[in-house]
């Protein structure tokens, strides 16, 4: 005993407050036993400070309107006596800590969302707390939730509907997220060398195809401001990916949204009858390498991305994209070359939302299922290559082939001719551009000076909103503005693995300082919807919908000014202390 | 887009140069220079090997000084703004169309005019010394520059402050492209611009009997590129006050090693 408290001793480099006192009470013992009991109760209590917390989010050349919104936030914060600080980390590292490490206290940051609300399932259930990617970065578990969420996937009709309602209510009241707004989404495009812009929505495959090219052939050329997209077009990167649109052109999947809804891709035609989807291919296509595509790479794909080292490990490690989409699957069985059998545990929605992850080649794929190595550094368990690889070239079956790429340049892609919609009879849009060169070009500003100047085509991501009123003012002879419908959207994200915001109190009164219809002004310009509840317009139910304020979480004070007062009665009501200096006190 | 701001870039800066050589150093230095033009070019001969050495390793290995600074994972951001606050914001409180343009001038024109014009100066002097410990003070600036970028990850006031600041680029987007090539946005501390633009200024004041024009437009340069750095939301206040330190000791060690070493004394001597 004597041995390890002189070891603490010089670890610590001296005698700690405690030991000392430890010491004191021990030679006191003998004059008074009853003292020491004391002095042990009032020594050994952890210490009450400030509350204090850092929001991650990205820098402004990555994401403009997510700085200005830690920053609203952080004042609004600083004003009811919580200390805050930002830190900004690239996209990349963003990614990797909120999402792979789950390394943070709040984030604000935008969420890709989904035209169907079974995200909610990968995002929220407790399940996927474990996981890297986009599902569970909060660490939420709720049982209510859970099962809420699993009854949404069983149904279809107007029954999901309801399931949908009360999922997205209960997620509202435990608040393991903020929802702030959807900025809209304006690009800019050039119609005197291709028509057709915002046809299909600009974030999937479709838009890039059938688009009217008047000179045929012509070259594409995007002004792309993410330079990731130049540095990694691996599919399954979570720090690499926003809405993953250039992986729907570069590989198939089975269904593809084409309206809000699934219709047959790759698939010639699916039909589903009481958990059992029977998919037929369309016969002959192939990979861009020549490899014919069949129905073992779908299965290949399917078994892949549940578990990226395919059983070989200790312990399954599962993509990190397209989780929900995956975990609908219980059973894939190959019937012929081309006909297949998945098994599912949901209703015909979801498991059509399950047939649209792209297809990878088995014969390119199999062998990343091992572990990534680094020479004289030891991995996380489960990180395969398939999960850092950086996938170039990339080796897909989409209508468009890879070509060349300079990081923080370009990323060329090539018209794939032997693709299945170049066919005659297969009546869905075709690859009509020759090629697509995705230019880098880090700011709106100078995005938008290519395309007026005849340098660049189409500004492939959404302008950042304090330009958008330039652009809606005039633009040169040719150029329009392409608005389209968003359903991505910015949040403040809590982890819920880390006291104080593992208390759903706690997490109501922040989810009342944030004032969206104020952020939505000050931050986009107005170029934005503020939002209550993450989803779509369509799957947005009266009750949650946005009527001036936030129907479940109603911000405390008025035009972005808090009331202090008002914060802190609510914060106090939720069981938390203020000091007479103003400052929140936790336990620490 | 870019060629054609290089161009703009190489015609302005040289026309400047030639004007400057007109006035600084004057007709008898150069027929001197013609005459001597050989000697000198062997004096700076391996001083400027090494220099050429240390610029292909940056332009080579400036994505590596990223990726290795998010791996040493030392982000200084906060803890800059926190120190600073507000300083960038009041100075840009000041801002005019007059300023911004003439800060933006001084930032591309005005600084690669900075660094090129000494060359040709101390070239034209019969005492190779100031040329030699000019290329050797470049050197050192990039090489303890790259070190810092690759040990710190520190983002701009334009990253952190966008609505108000990010003058240049959103004034002159067309620069966007320029400085994309040399830059990357975790690359502040410290400010390389003012450093080498500081180097100039101390060194021309060394040089200030042969060069009193220079003296005094090498020190309004220097000050307005480290202005200009913070005016148009590139650089902390740190940031620029880092810079001048890393020119004080780049300018320093130069004058230690300069001379110390010479081909002659390597051969043997004579």
């Amino acid at each position: 005993m004597y041995g390890s408290a002189s070891g603490t001793n010089r670890r610590s480099g001296g005698p700690s407050r405690r030991t000392m006192l430890a010491a004191a009470g021990l030679g006191l013992s003998v004059a008074t036993s009853g003292c020491v009991r004391e002095v042990r109760s009032a020594v050994n209590r952890n210490d009450v400070g400030q509350l204090s917390l850092t929001i991650t989010t990205l820098p402004a050349d990555g994401d403009r309107e997510s700085i200005l919104l830690a920053r609203e936030i952080r004042s609004t914060l600083e004003a009811v006596g919580i200390a805050v600080e930002i830190e900004m980390r690239s996209e990349e590292e963003f990614r990797r800590s909120v999402l792979v490490n789950n390394d943070f206290d709040v984030y604000v940051g935008q969420h890709p969302g989904d035209v169907d609300p079974d995200f909610l399932y990968e995002t929220v259930h407790s399940r996927y707390a474990e996981e890297a990617g986009w599902q569970n970065p909060f660490g939420f578990a709720d049982l209510t939730v859970d099962d809420l969420l699993e009854d949404q996937r069983e149904v279809d009709g107007d029954e999901r509907e309801e399931a949908v309602t009360d999922v997205l209510e209960t997620i509202a009241a435990d608040a393991p997220f903020v929802p702030i707004c959807a900025a809209d989404e304006y690009r800019l495009a050039r119609t005197d060398r291709v028509d057709g812009w915002g046809d299909d929505h600009p974030t999937t495959r479709l838009g890039y195809l059938g688009l009217e090219m008047v000179d045929a052939d012509a070259i594409l050329r995007a002004a792309h401001t993410d330079p990731r997209a130049s540095e990694n077009l691996n599919p399954l990167a979570v720090e690499y990916r926003n809405y993953g649109t250039l992986v729907e052109v570069l590989y198939d999947s089975l269904s593809t949204v084409v309206d809000g809804e699934y219709e047959p891709w790759l698939a010639n035609d699916w039909t589903f009858d009481d958990g059992t989807m029977t998919v037929t291919l369309r016969e002959d296509c192939r990979f861009h390498d020549g490899t014919p595509l069949t129905a073992d790479d779908v299965a290949f794909t399917y078994r892949f991305l549940a578990d990226t080292t395919l059983g070989d490990s200790a312990f399954p490690s599962p993509t990190p994209r397209y989780r929900g989409h995956v975990a609908a699957v219980d059973e894939i069985d190959v019937l012929e070359d081309h006909r297949l059998e998945l098994t599912v545990e949901t209703g015909e929605a979801v498991a059509e939302r399950a047939l649209s992850v792209p297809i990878l080649p088995e014969h390119v794929w199999r062998e990343r299922a091992s572990a990534a190595s680094v020479p004289g550094v030891r991995l996380a368990e489960g990180t395969t290559e398939a999960v850092v690889t950086d996938n170039l070239p990339v080796v897909g079956s989409g209508p468009y082939q890879f070509d060349d790429h300079t990081v923080r340049e370009h990323v060329t892609l090539e018209r794939y001719d032997d693709h299945f919609t170049l066919r005659e009879g297969v009546d869905l849009p075709e690859p009509t551009a020759g090629a697509i060169r995705i230019g880098i070009d880090p700011r709106s500003t100078s995005a938008i000076e290519l395309v007026e100047s005849d340098d660049a085509d189409v500004t492939s991501l959404p302008l950042e909103s304090y330009v958008v009123d330039d652009v809606l003012e005039s633009t040169g002879d040719d150029v329009a503005v392409v608005e389209s419908p968003s359903w991505s959207f910015y949040h403040l994200g809590f982890n819920v693995r880390k006291a104080p915001f593992t208390n759903p109190n706690f997490r109501r009164v922040v989810a009342r300082l944030v004032d969206q219809s104020w952020l939505v002004e000050s931050v986009f310009d107005g170029h934005a919807r503020p939002i209550a509840t993450p989803v779509s317009d369509e799957w947005t139910p009266e009750e949650l919908a946005w009527d001036g304020e936030d129907p479940v979480a109603p911000f405390l004070g008025a035009a972005g000014d808090v009331d202090t007062g008002a914060a802190r009665d609510a914060f106090e009501a939720a069981g938390f202390r203020y000091a007479d200096d103003g400052t929140l006190r936790v336990r620490r | 887009m870019l060629l054609q701001v290089l161009l703009q870039l190489t015609v302005v800066v040289s026309l400047m140069i030639l004007f400057g050589v007109g006035v600084v150093v004057g007709r008898r230095r150069l027929r001197e220079t013609r005459l001597e033009w050989r000697t000198r070019v062997r004096a700076a001969a391996p001083i400027t090997a090494v220099l050429a050495g240390v610029l292909l390793f940056n332009s080579v290995a400036r994505d590596l000084s990223y990726d290795v600074a998010w791996l040493v994972d030392w982000n200084l951001t906060w803890p800059i703004y926190d120190l600073e606050g507000q300083f960038i914001l009041w100075l840009q409180s000041y801002a005019t169309p007059w300023a911004t343009a003439y800060f933006s001038f001084i930032y591309i024109y005005g600084y690669v005019f900075l660094l090129v014009f000494p060359l040709v100066a101390y070239f034209a002097l019969s005492n190779t010394r100031p040329m030699r410990e000019l290329l050797t003070a470049y050197a050192l600036n990039y090489a303890l520059g790259w070190l810092l970028y690759a040990t710190i990850v520190a983002y701009g006031p334009r990253n952190m402050l966008p609505e108000v600041v990010a003058l240049l680029y959103d004034t002159y987007p067309q620069y966007q492209h320029l400085t994309r090539q040399v830059n990357r946005n975790t690359n502040v501390f410290p400010s390389l611009h003012t450093s080498l633009a500081a180097t100039v200024t101390f060194l021309a004041w060394r040089t200030r009997e042969a060069y009193p024009i220079w003296n005094v437009v090498a020190a309004v340069l220097g000050v307005s590129v480290a202005i200009s750095t913070m005016y148009l939301g590139i650089h902390w206040v740190i940031d620029v006050v880092a810079g001048i330190v890393l020119a004080y000791v780049s300018v320093v060690l130069a004058g230690h090693l300069v001379g110390r070493w010479s081909l002659r004394s390597l051969r043997g001597g004579r």
